[in-house]
């Protein structure tokens, strides 16, 4: 009885305690706060959102291919057809692969805090994401990937105010990893050649912004995580 | 005595799991808060407008992924009918092989869109800027002076020549986009108006235009099936 007593009281006094810490919370001074509350609010919840989309989508895509692997199984026909497919898929970057390739590594550098230096370019751009994928297309990259986003025929990097975001609203932050399967020298050569990505070189330097690569003798890009719509490109003929 | 050493035993042995659960659960708990508070540290430092843009293209990109959940779940129901009774509709599989092969520029292809002409010299990074622009406004084929554009095409000023795909190009730049014009106008007007200071930049937007350039995609020599 008196074990219950003491549980009750203390139960009692800890609802009481928690019940006036809540009541003393002080109200927002003005609809400002409350108005950010509610953005970042959305956000979370759009987010959420996207990530359940994204995984009803992959689910769906596993179920086509499910019902094409048995068509393929039953007819001729569309076995040819299922052959032609799983090769554009490859190229399209619906299919995760491996092999030999390079890393490139990216990050913030030092806020130099200077009153006449107002250029940010201590801070990584998705432009800087833009020109490394590139330089590593022209280097005979088979498929890239950053922070684990296949890089796809549609795929585009923007900003949406402060944030990179890449592939159907995936937000990337840094540090951020680049890798790109082909040629390991070859690649490394193309990043590392002072004609390309200069002003990143430079900025490298200046700021101390990360910049380095690595080559891999076994690397592994994920698949492009949903598809493709065509709405208004139509085939010629 | 055995019985007692057995019971003491047990006793040890149930302590020790508990507290590893009790530790275990902790990390866990601390971990979770830990990770919680760093995404939500990120977004609370943004201000209004980019958390505003965010918004924005996180609804763009949700309305595509349910648009792109009801075409696969259609594919999906197509694909199943065939094979409840008894066959298999490779034209459904024909039909995805279709839209592959446009995403890829394997075909050529028609529609609306933009007809854009640069007139002067262009680096590089304002060529891809100008792409990575009109992708993002949900440009479906691309081509450049007679060279389709897809994701693996380089673009690479080597001085003062410029190189797309390996080839260089010459002024003017005739750029075709197929895709909707309500939204590549705006992208369009976008990469111009950081151009057009120095090279002049006209943009006609067209109800049908051609794209009869094609791309063999290279064959895998180093990247392999799987992860």
């Amino acid at each position: 009885m008196t074990v219950l007593a003491s549980v009750s009281l203390a139960t009692f006094l800890v609802a009481g305690l928690a019940a006036t810490q809540f009541r003393s919370q002080p109200l927002p001074p003005s609809n400002r706060f409350a108005r950010d509350e509610a953005l970042r609010k959305s956000v979370n919840q759009l987010e959420d959102q996207n990530r359940v989309l994204k995984s009803r989508v992959q689910t769906l895509q596993a179920d086509v291919k499910a019902g094409e692997d048995e068509s393929a199984r039953r007819s001729s026909a569309a076995q040819e057809v299922k052959g032609q497919l799983d090769e554009q898929k490859t190229f399209a970057g619906q299919t995760a692969l491996h092999g030999p390739g390079l890393t490139v590594l990216l990050h913030d550098g030092t806020d130099p805090n200077s009153p006449v230096d107002h250029s940010l370019g201590w801070t990584v751009h998705y432009q800087d994401l833009q020109d490394i994928v590139n330089v590593l297309w022209a280097s005979g990259a088979e498929a890239i990937a950053v922070n684990g986003q296949r890089i796809v025929p549609s795929t585009a990097f923007h900003y949406a105010g402060v944030n990179i975001l890449v592939n159907n609203a995936s937000r990337l932050s840094g540090p951020y990893t680049v890798i790109a399967l082909g040629d390991p020298p070859a690649l490394a050569n193309g990043v590392g050649n002072p004609d390309q990505l200069a002003e990143l070189k430079s900025r490298n330097r200046i700021y101390g912004l990360g910049f380095s690569w690595l080559r891999s003798s076994r690397l592994s890009v994920a698949a492009y995580d949903a598809t493709f719509l065509m709405k208004y490109a139509n085939p010629l003929g | 005595m055995p019985t007692r050493l057995v019971e003491l035993t047990a006793r040890s042995q149930r302590l020790i799991v508990f507290s590893l659960i009790a530790i275990g659960l902790g990390f866990l708990i601390v971990v979770q808060l830990r990770s919680q508070a760093a995404v939500a540290r990120t977004l609370a430092a943004q201000d209004d407008t980019s958390v505003a843009l965010l918004i924005n293209d996180l609804n763009r990109a949700n309305n595509e992924l349910m648009q792109q959940s009801a075409v696969l779940a259609e594919q999906q129901a197509q694909l199943q009918q065939a094979l409840t009774a008894g066959g298999a509709d490779s034209q459904a599989l024909t039909k995805e092989l279709t839209t592959l092969r446009e995403v890829n520029g394997a075909v050529a292809v028609h529609g609306p869109g933009l007809e854009i002409r640069i007139q002067g010299p262009v680096m590089d990074f304002e060529l891809q800027d100008a792409f990575n622009n009109l992708r993002n406004a949900g440009a479906e084929a691309i081509s450049l002076n007679g060279y389709r554009i897809v994701a693996s095409t380089s673009v690479v000023s080597r001085g003062d020549i410029l190189m797309v795909a390996g080839h260089a190009v010459g002024t003017p730049l005739d750029m075709l986009v197929i895709g909707d014009a309500e939204q590549l106008g705006p992208a369009a007007d976008l990469s111009a108006s950081s151009l057009q200071t120095r090279v002049q930049v006209s943009i006609q937007r067209q109800n049908d235009l051609s794209i009869t350039e094609v791309v063999i995609p290279r064959p895998l020599i180093y990247a392999q099936l799987g992860r």
